[in-house]
């Protein structure tokens, strides 16, 4: 079966916007559309340890007589497969539960927040809790459609960081688009990261399908950003760290998401990796 | 594992991976303790708002205050916390049965704030269902923090739940019966000695914070022939009650549903709606217990007639306050509505036979109590150890057993599902341990899919097809279109049984011809149990799995049986 991209659908021009970067992303890993149209500004996402509330913007429920044609128009428009999600179960009358067997979710980078909040560093609440708790990448959207041509993942040696180096590997082999990698050198040495590739048996992969493995030496990793293509697609962990952990990643995840307006798939620290 | 992780995954630990009882035991009295603290918070604020209010309920607007406390009530769930108005005991039994007892952490704290809102401003509902909600909420995110395993978070929220009623009615076996009766719908040892726990912490958190209190203290009561004889006719009366409650409170839910106003609107209506009948019977007004007391110590005025009346206004008042939208339970008013009825019968069995030397009427209130807890709930047990809990003794565990028993068999007649899971039911979402709605719930089509199985092309000649068959042990074979690959039919091998003896027909025929193009087909995201119903109806042995107009497998039913037994075999030797 394809891997599914589950999206929730805004009927504004901001969510057809979001939507045709699901529709892209679809198209180009030949995953199937899975598209979420709410009825209800809340639904809950169970997860295997944690049970999310998502909290929608009002937006989210704006004419929703055209809801489903748009969202149509823009999945054929697309050329990819696409289905529509109707919640099964419920947990009160007015709160759906989704499910969460997804292989990947598209989400802007707010979806309880009135849109206006939204700018680079910028990543609402509920989807900070989505990426920690679950099991499937999450990609955050830029705030306007752009086609992405290369993939670029951020490796800092973390277990994390192995696990979206492998995301990353295979989205290379299914798109055939050029991975990047890159690394901030902090207190390790090249050899360091090496190891931890050779340690994870992804040495041959890197070696074979890596275009290039960039490390920034220099320390201002905000200024480095500007190497990383505007047109790829982000890669990169992300794991809270002590009792914040729901409210802040780490401090390199958090300098992207403040710096760069590309698009970013984000593993969480729940994701189980296919190589 | 990192040291700094290590704490927050006990389970992990080498001393509790053999028998995590231990490590349940100590969750356990945490959460009993926490949700004890939690019931006792709901009960000094529900006394400092009556207390503050009291003041203005002689006032000719009074009426107006529980329409503005359930409107608050209301706002606050709806805009501040995003939660649905409600008791919550039905969504904490979904949360077990479908998702191991994962709850937000909101509802630790949002059912108290509304039901403090809704009750302490004279609402009719009680402050026991959102206890319970907090309780459970509390051991499930507790549990979360610790990293458990959804059984053993399923026993911690049961902690919480438990924790909670013992604390609040003082009553530890209630909640240790009440937790396993009703929200966890089994009885095992390993849930037992965690949850007696919790019960026993949130009993002491209660003592300690405010004295061993009985609720309900009463003189005694000396019982003959006749008043248990007298509880037959008890029990029939609770029953009625019971289904009419049960009811009013649905029925209203539907009517308010109806009327085109924002929810903090139909609240309002609803509690000002109570607000006024609280003018002419001040005993709907709240959770009622001063009126219990009084009913139990032989002090409640009035004749048949009131208590009867009382009857139906605490009915309509509870469905108006809480099917409208106020927040709140439904123990309470069970407790007051039961202590009427049983009041309204004494007076009428003792107009009706002057000359019978009947127990005082506090006997047949407090009877009437457990007739109605046991009768919506449908949970005897919780019925009869409450009410000998919060009365103080075993003076009337007779009667109490007799009228109990007799109450829920007739509610069970006319509505055949309890109050808090009459919905859950209608909507096919309770999964009680040990059914097979639970045990097919762990399972899903993709993992009983068969491939082994042969695909064949529409245009293939019988002869070929025999072919097929000689190097297949399978007795089905899915069709596939040969350009584009899609499923266009199965074919069987009884479908070929007319032409197998006939080998002229051998190159004559093409499956296209004999295939069924419209065979029932599984969606790889059905129900498992669906699919088990959809072959007994059909008496089909095996259906294929199809997406997107492609075939992905095979499910047969021996395998699917096979499954339930090893996944029934795990769930039973798991809560064992």
């Amino acid at each position: 079966m394809e891997p599914k991209l589950f999206h929730i659908f805004r009927n504004t021009p901001l969510g057809r916007e979001t939507l045709l970067q699901s529709v892209y992303f679809c198209k180009t890993m030949g995953a199937e559309l899975e598209i979420y149209i709410p009825e209800y500004t809340k639904f809950l996402m169970y997860f295997e340890n944690d049970v999310v509330q998502i909290d929608l913007d009002a937006s989210y429920l704006t004419a929703p007589e055209t809801a489903r044609d748009h969202a149509a128009a823009l999945a054929e428009a697309g050329k990819t497969r696409y289905g529509f999600l109707a919640p099964k179960h419920f947990t009160a009358s007015t709160l759906p539960d989704i499910p969460t067997h997804f292989d990947f979710m598209c989400c802007p980078r707010s979806i309880s927040d009135l849109s206006s909040k939204m700018g680079l560093g910028y990543i609402g609440p509920r989807v900070r809790r989505i990426v920690q708790s679950a099991q499937f990448p999450v990609l955050i959207t830029s705030a306007a459609f752009k086609p992405w041509q290369s993939i670029a993942v951020f490796f800092g040696g973390s277990a994390n960081a192995v696990k979206s180096l492998k995301l990353g590997l295979r989205l290379s082999r299914i798109t055939g688009m050029p991975l990047r990698m890159y690394t901030q050198m902090e207190n390790y040495s090249k050899a360091d990261y090496q190891k931890v590739i050779a340690d994870n048996g992804l040495e041959d992969a890197v070696a074979n399908e890596t275009a290039e493995w960039r490390f920034f030496e220099t320390s201002d990793f905000g200024v480095n950003l500007y190497e990383v293509a505007h047109d790829a697609l982000v890669i990169l962990g992300a794991f809270g760290h002590g009792v914040i952990r729901d409210v802040l990643f780490g401090s390199k995840m958090e300098k992207i998401q403040s710096i760069m307006p590309n698009n970013l798939l984000i593993v969480g620290p729940k994701y189980a990796a296919i190589h | 594992m990192k040291l700094s992780n290590m704490w927050r995954k006990p389970s992990r630990w080498a001393v509790f991976r053999i028998d995590d009882r231990p490590l349940l035991m100590v969750i356990g009295l945490i959460v009993g303790v926490c949700s004890g603290l939690a019931a006792l918070a709901l009960n000094r604020s529900l006394e400092a708002m009556f207390e503050w209010l009291h003041h203005y309920r002689h006032y000719w607007w009074a009426f107006i205050l529980p329409g503005a406390g359930a409107a608050l009530s209301s706002l606050f769930l709806d805009k501040v916390v995003k939660e649905g108005a409600g008791h919550g005991v039905p969504e904490v039994i979904y949360s077990v049965s479908r998702y191991g007892g994962l709850l937000r952490f909101r509802s630790a704290w949002s059912r108290l704030v509304s039901a403090c809102l809704t009750i302490g401003s004279g609402g009719s509902a009680g402050p026991e269902a959102p206890v319970v909600m907090s309780g459970s909420a509390i051991g499930s995110n507790i549990a979360r923090f610790f990293s458990l395993n959804d059984r053993q978070r399923v026993t911690i929220v049961g902690c919480g739940a438990a924790g909670a009623i013992s604390s609040i009615f003082n009553a530890p076996i209630a909640g240790m019966v009440f937790t396993m009766e009703v929200v966890l719908g089994e009885w095992t040892a390993r849930n037992i000695v965690p949850i007696a726990i919790a019960s026993v912490a949130g009993t002491e958190v209660s003592r300690f914070l405010q004295g061993n209190q009985i609720a309900f203290s009463h003189p005694g009561f000396h019982i003959d022939l006749a008043d248990i004889a007298a509880c037959v006719g008890l029990a029939v009366v609770t029953a009625a009650a019971s289904v009419l409650l049960t009811r009013a409170l649905r029925s209203m839910h539907h009517v308010s549903a109806r009327v085109p106003a924002a929810p903090w609107v139909r609240a309002m209506i609803g509690g000002c709606a109570v607000g006024l009948i609280g003018f002419a019977l001040p005993v709907v007004m709240g959770e009622g217990y001063h009126s219990i007391r009084e009913m139990i110590t032989n002090t409640f005025e009035g004749g048949v007639v009131i208590a009867a009346a009382a009857v139906l206004a605490k009915v309509l008042a509870t469905s108006l306050t809480l099917g409208w939208g106020g927040s709140g339970g439904i123990f309470a008013p069970c407790l007051v509505v039961g202590s009427l009825a049983g009041l309204a019968y004494h007076r009428f069995i003792a107009l009706l036979m002057p000359s019978v030397d009947w127990v005082p009427e506090g006997c047949f209130a407090l009877l009437g109590m457990a007739g109605l807890v046991s009768g919506i709930l449908q949970a005897p047990l919780t019925g009869i150890f409450l009410i000998v809990e919060i009365t103080g003794g075993y003076g009337v565990i007779l009667p109490l057993i007799l009228v109990s028993a007799i109450s829920t068999t007739l509610c069970h007649y006319v509505e055949p599902a309890s109050f808090y899971l009459k919905d859950l039911m209608d909507r096919g979402h309770l999964l009680r341990p040990g059914t097979d709605a639970r045990v097919l719930s762990d399972l899903s089509v993709m993992e009983l899919l068969e491939t082994d199985c042969i695909t064949v092309s529409p245009n293939m000649s019988l002869r070929d097809f025999i072919e097929v068959i000689k190097r297949s042990h399978r007795n089905h074979f899915p069709v596939e279109a040969e350009d584009a690959g899609e499923f266009v039919g199965m074919i069987q091998l009884h479908d070929i049984r007319p032409y197998l003896f006939d080998p002229v027909m051998y190159d004559a025929v093409i499956l296209e011809q004999i295939m069924d193009p419209r065979p029932d087909v599984i969606h790889p995201n059905e129900d498992l149990l669906e699919v088990l119903q959809r072959m007994d109806a059909k008496r089909l042995f095996s259906m294929p799995v199809v997406a997107d107009r492609r075939f992905l497998g095979m499910i047969s039913k021996a395998t699917l049986l096979d499954q339930y037994r090893k996944e029934l075999r795990v769930q039973t030797v798991i809560s064992g």
